[in-house]
């Protein structure tokens, strides 16, 4: 009963705090043999055909049009949501195959579909209503979360659903396990995160769909990219929503400019100088074991007692996969 | 957790009365080459998580490990992959099908009967003698397993095997989809395909060693995680298998998995077990039955079948 309590808190979102039981801290591999995520690349690398112009997708829910209450819409019933969820579960799978479709056009051939989103254990996408020539990625605990298998074949990187950075006023907004998480100095929010993966891999992130706040600090961030703002923040919790119809139409012409504007060289990866600076400062709504437990993972230095920590890497994926050995930590009971 | 997994291949928590002396009839004669198809569900396409495999009606303990829109989608798939199967062979010459479930969740009650091959003849329910290869006899042509998972400890999307940490027969392991091919194996039956994640039909074409046509239904990437295909994909994929490995078991092309007599098996009991369920084991006082271990047994027997039947004896103790 204790796995299903690890895995029954492993559900929760980001955005919920740890609960603090008796802790636990051996690592995921133990339980469900996590394959490294060297592996995972590699066995999707292998199922890709090479050549064509490959969209990867990232599938997340809290910037899907009309959405705006976490608890309500953002989880399952057995989680503590709502039947509503369910309603939003065809929007994730609508809005991407929106995107499918408007890369299709573009001349993309082929699509990556991997799940972002933790309400339900990174099982949110309609599998029978998917885009039938997508590879889906989905499941928890998988490697490199968010960017489970992203590799050098890959042309464009999308995000859907996508929500803006913590501390921010965007729509639900939060950033992994973090208050704040730079590279070099500069902030990223989830996007950036995966822009600063794919960049170094030459994989530029070409698509962010999200609300108002989203769309403007990801621009920022990442510089020159296509972005449809689905909705406008009242609250973190209230926003002025488009008509989902018309924001899928939207994501469908701005997939097909994404496409062609990388194909000429318009949309560029994210790069970053080596060795990557990485200062990260965990929620402060944690407990103090956290930062006492993620201080342990090798290669990351602590600030003092503070809640913040820095490392130094030249691989942006190897970062991704400390942070996702953070997020474990966090979510665990 | 991995209790709930025991569950998934195997017997669920059910009083059973004391065994009686009712032979079940034979099935009715084969019109036709007489496919039989076990069908699982961990290693179906595009399923990761125990919630999707769990009905939350197998008992206490399967309460909450379900949530009940996945089950029911889940459901629906796997009924229409086995359709799959089933049209495929038949486009090959087959005339025969009997489905036996091969899944726990739902007490073995999984496959949509209305949505079924109305050819097909459905085995379902619990308790049903040799569980998962229950109905098998010389009148079947070949064994088909779908949905197959890996083994206890392979990095398989939500591998186990039985009770068991370890399980082997003759020095050999064998996973679930092994012991069940010994069985049948026993009456000259061998399996023609199998389909599952990576990591599971690997371990399997290495176990068979016939040549069986494996379908991977998705790449595991973790225990609950994994690349998956359309189920269209899928689908059809099963579909053009079945009609190879029917053709071709035709044709006699697949060895029967037959291992030296008497057969010498060694296992352990899971350690995530208590010491409830070894006491239960040792009070079974089965025939020939000794103690190596802690929770480890050896087993000497001339009948594969009669080893299926201690399996049961030992998943009730478990589930009790």
């Amino acid at each position: 009963m204790k796995r299903v309590l690890l895995v029954l808190a492993l559900a929760a979102t980001p955005v919920a705090a740890a609960i603090a039981q008796e802790r636990d801290t051996t690592p995921p591999e133990a339980y469900f043999g996590v394959t490294e995520f060297h592996l995972a690349r590699i066995k999707l690398e292998r199922l890709m055909q090479p050549g064509g112009f490959t969209v990867y997708i990232i599938a997340d829910m809290e910037g899907l049009a009309a959405v705006v209450n976490n608890s309500v819409e953002m989880r399952p019933s057995y989680r503590g949501g709502t039947p509503e969820h369910e309603r939003f579960r065809q929007e994730l799978t609508d809005e991407v195959n929106a995107a499918i479709a408007g890369a299709r056009l573009a001349g993309a051939t082929q699509f990556v579909v991997n799940e972002g989103h933790g309400g339900t254990l990174f099982r949110n996408v309609l599998v029978e209503q998917l885009d039938p020539a997508a590879i889906l990625i989905r499941g928890y605990p998988k490697p490199n979360v968010m960017e489970t298998g992203l590799n050098p074949q890959v042309d464009a990187m999308f995000i859907i659903g996508a929500h803006a950075n913590a501390g921010t006023p965007g729509i639900i907004s939060h950033n992994f396990a973090f208050d704040s998480f730079t590279v070099n100095g500069k902030p990223l929010n989830e996007a950036g995160i995966a822009a600063f993966v794919g960049g170094e891999m030459g994989v530029p992130l070409a698509l962010a769909a999200g609300d108002n706040v989203l769309t403007a600090e990801t621009r920022e961030m990442v510089g020159p990219l296509e972005t449809v703002t689905v909705k406008l923040a009242e609250s973190r919790s209230a926003a002025a929503v488009f008509s989902p119809a018309t924001v899928r139409g939207w994501i469908r012409q701005a997939a097909g400019r994404a496409v062609r504007r990388v194909r000429a060289g318009a949309i560029k990866p994210l790069v970053f100088e080596r060795p990557y600076h990485v200062r990260l400062c965990l929620r402060g709504s944690y407990e103090a074991w956290v930062p006492e437990e993620v201080a342990r993972l090798p290669g990351l230095t602590r600030e003092g007692d503070s809640r913040c920590l820095t490392t130094e890497s030249q691989s942006a994926e190897d970062v991704v996969n400390v942070l996702n050995k953070i997020e474990w930590i966090v979510l665990k009971p | 957790m991995r209790l709930a997994w025991s569950l998934l291949s195997c017997c669920a928590a059910v009083t059973l009365s004391a065994q009686t002396t009712y032979t079940p009839p034979a099935l009715p004669k084969p019109t036709g080459f007489r496919v039989f198809i076990v069908p699982d569900m961990e290693g179906m396409g595009s399923a990761v998580d125990i919630r999707e495999v769990i009905a939350g009606t197998e008992g206490e303990a399967y309460k909450n490990l379900t949530s009940d829109d996945y089950w029911h989608t889940f459901r629906g798939l796997l009924t229409r992959e086995v359709n799959a199967v089933i049209a495929g062979a038949r486009l090959a010459g087959a005339g025969s099908f009997v489905v036996n479930e091969g899944h726990g969740g739902n007490l073995f009650a999984n496959v949509l009967p209305w949505d079924l091959d109305t050819a097909a003849i459905l085995i379902r329910g619990f308790p049903k003698p040799l569980v998962m290869i229950t109905g098998i006899d010389s009148s079947v042509g070949t064994l088909i397993f779908t949905g197959a998972h890996a083994n206890a400890g392979s990095p398989g999307v939500l591998a186990h095997n039985f009770a068991f940490d370890q399980f082997t027969v003759n020095g050999k392991t064998l996973n679930e989809v092994g012991i069940n091919a010994l069985i049948a194996g026993e009456l000259g039956i061998a399996v023609s395909m199998v389909s599952g994640d990576d990591a599971e039909i690997a371990e399997t074409r290495d176990m068979l060693g016939n040549g069986f046509v494996g379908v991977v239904t998705k790449y595991a990437v973790g225990r609950m995680a994994a690349i998956t295909f359309s189920p269209t994909r899928v689908r059809r994929m099963l579909h053009d298998s079945a009609a190879q490995a029917v053709r071709r078991a035709m044709r006699h092309e697949f060895k029967p998995l037959v291992l030296d007599r008497p057969y010498q098996v060694e296992f352990a009991l899971r350690r995530s077990y208590p010491v409830r369920v070894v006491a239960g084991v040792d009070s079974l006082a089965w025939p020939g039955l000794q103690k190596t271990g802690e929770r480890s047994y050896h087993l000497t027997t001339d009948s594969a079948r009669q080893l299926g039947l201690l399996l049961d004896a030992i998943e009730r103790v478990v589930l009790h």
